[in-house]
């Protein structure tokens, strides 16, 4: 059995940056790119169920939609012990939603028909989490946000999860397979990968996977599909906020002097 | 895999001289290594690394913000044009003086201002410039709390703005002690309390400020170690719990004060005194009965504690308490056996970092399944080797980094390590004087930058130190 795992290639941002001439993105120049922090811990969990299970039961398989860059994050996959590696690109694909990307992947899942679908709950520059929703709606299969912990056998017919809900409580859920869940930070203690399955990375061809592959076509990917669009990036002007310093004296004393400054009172 | 494995020699040997080295760096073609070798390199060399360092705008940007870009690189990247640089280079923390006077020179930022105020190796005169005449009051703010200001710069500062600033003058460790004396005449409570904070407060402010009732400056005062004797009865009985507290921490109480303060109604004062190193046996006994649980923790950390009392600590219901004994310095080896077969891991955790247990014990922490019990065994000066070689391919890396961290883990234990999968162990062992050089040579091919940075980095400082040093470190290596 197949366990796909869609991860994402994140961007971070430091604290001076500029943004694009078109107002629409960061300068990538600005940017770092590394492997989400939620679609560690997604892997993680296939890896514990390939290892759990007989050699060779069940196949782990990471898939990225993004430009060649992308392949960095997805050999580091590799390098944790995924079986295979997809990155699903093409220039149409530019300016896709998080819809449009979910369509792309249920592509992906298609061809290679697993038992379970994991995402990260959200990735951390954009912050949606609707990919894994997306990838659900596009396949119509049952889906599970938020999952922190996951109770599942290899080729059972169901899984158990429990989800994390407001306030840390927990929702346990039965649900049917295959099925897509998004996974929750802290759900397993994701490994680092050895030198030797970074060798190992090094020498694993990375799938490249064209709209043709997956019976898309122009017209459903990219910014002419998406269903929603950026119409600007801007850095928000700065607000009268003052940090008030010094001792829980200083600070009441400070906070009555602004009171007072309002009120129009003398200091 | 096999430990022999990695006593083998690398292939190729270590570049012994600078040139060798940046030859090296230069022909591989590595970026990280490039930035580490920069300053060791020729002239001729230099140009030909800033071509493979400068090359991309995006690898310009990333080298400017990068914590680990050493001052030669950024100087040589302040002088690159039509690069958003300068806040960035000014920002860094690395960015040495000449370069900051250069950036301040060259551009017309207005943050830049503020930047250099707070920088730390921002030039003596820089600073004293900002302070005549800039007007930005938190760029002023920022430089009263500069700890590379200078007394000049404090004392313009107090002159330009008097009352202004007062409170981070008054803190800061250069202000002159002739300026402390006007802060403290024209300042509020507050900064009264910083200037009798202060280590050089003079001895004639503490002598007025013992006069006073307010409460904020006698905790200031109480800190002090000059306390007018007298005041340390009267201040005994103050109503302020953090005034008794401070008053308990010191050395000079007197005998009669220390049995009254360890019957204190506050909490806070009573471990004050279970910390004291001169408590007659029967106020730790009296203590070790507290109802507060922190009173007996930090009895059971006080070296003077005697053996009944620590015995007693030793059964307390909690967990702190236990492990503050099994912390204590001079537990009796029978305590620490007890206390090694706890039934919570954070208690058999101390006994396996006390340095007196024996190997004996030790052998039994070891076969221990709680992470935080084998990261002590491993981190323990005493484990036996034989122990530490297993304790090296543990799958938890706290354990594996207890055995790098471990002074008496010697080369023929951490090489394996050399191997770990994670990167900032590795980071650790190429920056260590245990492994020779040629033993950390295989980690010039490592998958992840920071590591290669280190190695180079390492290489390139040794390349300066003098051949004499080289070949005697060699030697005891």
């Amino acid at each position: 059995m197949k366990i796909v795992v869609a991860v994402k290639q994140v961007a971070a941002l430091d604290d001076d940056f500029e943004i694009r001439a078109d107002g629409l993105d960061v300068d990538e120049d600005f940017l770092m790119y590394d492997l989400n922090e939620w679609d560690d811990y997604s892997l993680e969990e296939a890896m514990k169920i390939k290892e759990a299970a007989a050699e060779g039961a069940v196949e782990v398989i990471a898939v990225s939609v993004g430009p060649e860059r992308v392949d960095e994050s997805l050999r580091k996959c590799l390098a944790k012990g995924a079986d295979r590696a997809i990155r699903v690109w093409d220039d149409a694909m530019e300016g896709s939603d998080a819809v449009t990307i979910g369509r792309i992947l249920a592509g992906v899942v298609k061809k290679e028909a697993p038992a379970m679908v994991f995402a990260g709950v959200q990735s951390s520059d954009q912050a949606n989490a609707a990919t894994g929703m997306a990838i659900a709606a596009s396949l119509d299969w049952p889906h599970a946000a938020v999952v922190a912990e996951l109770d599942y056998q290899p080729g059972a017919a169901t899984a158990r999860i429990k989800r994390e809900l407001e306030g840390g409580m927990l929702q346990a859920v039965e649900i049917d397979c295959p099925a897509v869940l998004t996974l929750q930070l802290g759900i397993n203690k994701p490994r680092y990968a050895s030198l030797r399955g970074i060798k190992q990375a090094a020498a694993k061809p990375i799938e490249h996977w064209s709209l043709g592959d997956l019976g898309l076509d122009a017209t459903q990917v990219g910014a002419t599909a998406a269903l929603s669009r950026v119409r600007r990036m801007e850095i928000p002007v700065k607000g009268r906020a003052q940090m008030i310093e010094g001792t829980i004296a200083e600070q009441a004393a400070k906070l009555i002097e602004i009171i007072k400054e309002y009120k129009g009172e003398a200091a | 895999m096999s430990p022999q494995r990695f006593l083998s020699k690398s292939e190729s040997q270590v570049p012994m001289t600078a040139q060798a080295l940046v030859a090296h760096v230069l022909e591989s073609g590595d970026f990280y290594a490039a930035v580490a070798v920069h300053g060791i390199a020729d002239a001729r060399q230099r140009q030909r690394l800033e071509e493979r360092l400068f090359g991309s705008r995006r690898d310009v940007l990333m080298l400017a913000r990068w914590e680990h870009t050493p001052a030669n690189v950024l100087d040589a990247l302040s002088r690159l044009e039509h690069m958003p640089l300068a806040r960035r280079v000014v920002k860094h923390r690395n960015t040495g003086g000449s370069t900051l006077k250069h950036q301040f020179s060259q551009s017309d930022d207005p943050a830049l201002t503020g930047l250099l105020a707070l920088h730390a190796n921002t030039p003596a005169p820089l600073l004293l410039q900002i302070a005549m005449g800039d007007h930005d009051q938190v760029v002023l703010k920022g430089l009263a709390r500069n700890p590379s200001a200078q007394p000049e710069v404090l004392r313009l500062l107090a002159q330009r703005f008097p009352r202004r600033f007062d409170k981070e003058i008054a803190s800061h460790a250069a202000v002159p002690v002739d300026l402390l004396a006007t802060l403290y005449h024209r300042g509020d409570k507050f900064v009264r309390a910083a200037v009798l904070a202060h280590k050089h407060v003079p001895e004639a402010l503490l002598l007025q400020a013992a006069k006073s009732t307010e409460t904020l400056i006698l905790r200031a005062l109480v800190k002090h170690p000059q306390l007018p004797a007298a005041l340390v009865d009267t201040l005994s009985q103050h109503k302020d719990n953090a005034i008794r507290a401070a008053l308990a921490t010191r050395a000079d109480l007197p005998v009669h004060l220390t049995a009254r303060l360890a019957l204190d109604e506050s909490d806070s004062v009573r471990r004050a005194v279970a910390c004291r190193a001169d408590l007659a046996p029967t106020l730790m006994q009296m203590l070790a009965e507290d109802h507060d649980p922190w009173v007996r923790q930090w009895l059971g950390r006080n070296p003077m504690a005697g053996k009944h009392v620590l015995q007693k600590l030793a059964l307390d219901i909690h967990e702190d308490v236990r492990r503050a004994v099994a912390r204590n310095p001079n537990c009796p080896i029978t305590l620490l056996e007890k206390l090694a077969s706890d039934h919570r891991s954070w208690v058999r955790a101390a006994v396996a970092y006390q340095p007196n247990v024996t190997s004996c014990l030790m052998a039994s922490l070891a076969r221990d399944s709680a992470v935080d019990v084998l990261s002590g065994v491993a981190a323990n000066p005493h484990t036996a080797p034989a122990l530490l070689k297993r304790l090296v391919f543990s799958e938890e890396l706290d354990v594996r980094r207890g055995v790098i961290l471990n002074p008496a883990a010697g080369p023929e234990i951490l090489l394996p390590l050399l191997q770990d999968p994670y990167y900032l162990h590795r980071v650790m062992l190429a920056s260590s004087p245990k492994l020779s050089d040629q033993d950390k040579w295989q980690l010039r091919d490592d998958p992840d930058a920071r590591v290669r940075f280190a190695l180079f980095q390492w290489l390139a400082a040794r390349a300066l130190r003098p051949v004499a040093d080289r070949y005697f470190y060699r030697r005891k290596a």
